[in-house]
């Protein structure tokens, strides 16, 4: 018994819980970030995200976006504008399920200048 | 705050969906245990944790369905439209809710033999009592590092809660009943062993999520967990004091014992239902504080 005790003392000590939840560790464009051109917007995760829906807004309305990645899980997402960008505000809102089963969104701004 | 998802009102549906889904299950789990535990209770309260068993067993069943539904809806964020989604639907269906799903409908169906009266019906009732807290398992903060310690305290955990869930509403009937005083009493002293499993294993658990106390006071993790804690804390009082003044005032056949033990018990049921709207907002729209 007193090893058990002893055994799960030093689990508990030493465990770190790794999964859980995966999140959008950083993106392309940075959120907030101000640039000329979009040629990539990019998700990068720390564990496998299937991004389920994805859309971007800007001055216009929504633009439409061709995923390169797909359905997938995947630690980064790709997905590329499918026409110019006009100068102004952009947001980015994501949906999507974590390798735990939690379903995970997400969003951020950027915006674009001639 | 640290490590709290959007809020909408999908993410809402989904907290009350999932709180009814832990209640289902646990009432479904507790019947079979409280049969077993219990084999010569009155037989009317027997009667009862079996047709709540059952009643709970289908409730769960279709809130599994709902949840799936809810699930694609938010993951599609098209709404109601993702709620049927085929395609979203399958994508639920191939996530760890899934595999869940299988297992935990399959107890719940299993659980519906707890209506067989015998020794075969009762076996295969606890089998599916196993199931569902297997289900469990499968899914969300438990499939975290170190696995199966986490597996193993959240199997613990949702056994032992269910033992006294789904305790309540039969002994709720039982501290009506002229011989009712016994099981009462003897489930005090199962319980005092059970409910210590169920708050030592919750307690390691939590701390293997959060990791340190800066964690627990900073994060929407830690703040929900603070007030599903400060509910238990006056559930655990109230059980103690049931254990401990309002059964042996039963037994000594005080006249007022009966009516304040019932209003105590139904105060527990409503602690518990506030218990588990804790507990489905920590599993629903919360990042426990170790992987911030």
């Amino acid at each position: 018994m007193k090893q058990i005790i002893l055994a799960l003392a030093a689990t508990l000590v030493t465990a770190t819980a790794a999964l859980a939840h995966s999140k959008a560790e950083d993106t392309t464009p940075a959120a907030g970030a101000t640039v000329e051109t979009v040629e990539v917007i990019e998700l990068r995760f720390d564990d496998p995200m299937r991004v389920t829906a994805i859309a971007l807004v800007g001055p216009d309305g929504e633009l439409a976006i061709t995923r390169e990645t797909g359905l997938d899980p995947v630690t980064e997402f790709r997905a590329m504008p499918n026409e110019n960008m006009p100068a102004g505000a952009y947001t980015v809102d994501w949906r999507g399920l974590s390798s735990d089963g939690h379903p995970m969104q997400g969003s951020f701004d950027f915006t674009v200048v001639d | 705050m640290d490590g709290l998802a959007p809020i909408d009102g999908w993410a809402l549906l989904a907290i009350f969906a999932k709180a009814a889904g832990y209640a289902a299950a646990l009432v479904a789990m507790g019947g079979p245990l409280f049969v077993a535990t219990f084999r010569s209770a009155p037989g009317d309260v027997l009667r009862l944790a079996r047709q709540l068993a059952v009643s709970a067993a289908l409730l769960g069943l279709v809130v599994l369905a709902l949840r799936f539904g809810i699930r694609s809806a938010r993951i599609s964020g098209m709404g109601l439209e993702g709620a049927v989604d085929p395609m979203m639907l399958g994508l639920v269906w191939d996530s760890p809710l899934g595999t869940a799903a299988l297992w935990r409908g399959a107890g719940e169906l299993l659980i519906l033999a707890v209506l067989i009266e015998g020794t075969i019906g009762l076996a295969i009732s606890l089998l599916g009592t196993l199931l569902v807290a297997v289900s469990y398992t499968l899914v969300g903060h438990s499939l975290g590092d170190p696995r199966w310690l986490l597996a193993a305290l959240v199997g613990a955990h949702l056994l032992a809660g269910a033992f006294w869930v789904g305790a309540l509403a039969p002994l709720h009937r039982a501290a009506g009943l002229h011989d009712g005083a016994a099981l009462l009493h003897r489930f005090g002293i199962i319980a005092s062993g059970t409910v210590a499993v169920l708050v030592l294993v919750g307690l390691t658990f939590a701390w293997l999520m959060i990791g340190s106390f800066g964690g627990l006071f900073g994060t929407a993790y830690g703040w929900t967990l603070i007030a599903k804690l400060v509910v238990i804390t006056g559930l655990l009082g109230l059980a103690a004091k049931n254990k401990l003044r309002l059964v042996p005032s039963l037994t000594s056949n005080d006249s007022s014992a009966p009516d304040r033990l019932r209003r105590s018990i139904r105060m527990e049921i409503i602690a518990v239902a506030l218990i588990l709207l804790a507990t489905a907002t920590l599993t629903s729209i919360t990042t426990p504080p170790v992987n911030l």
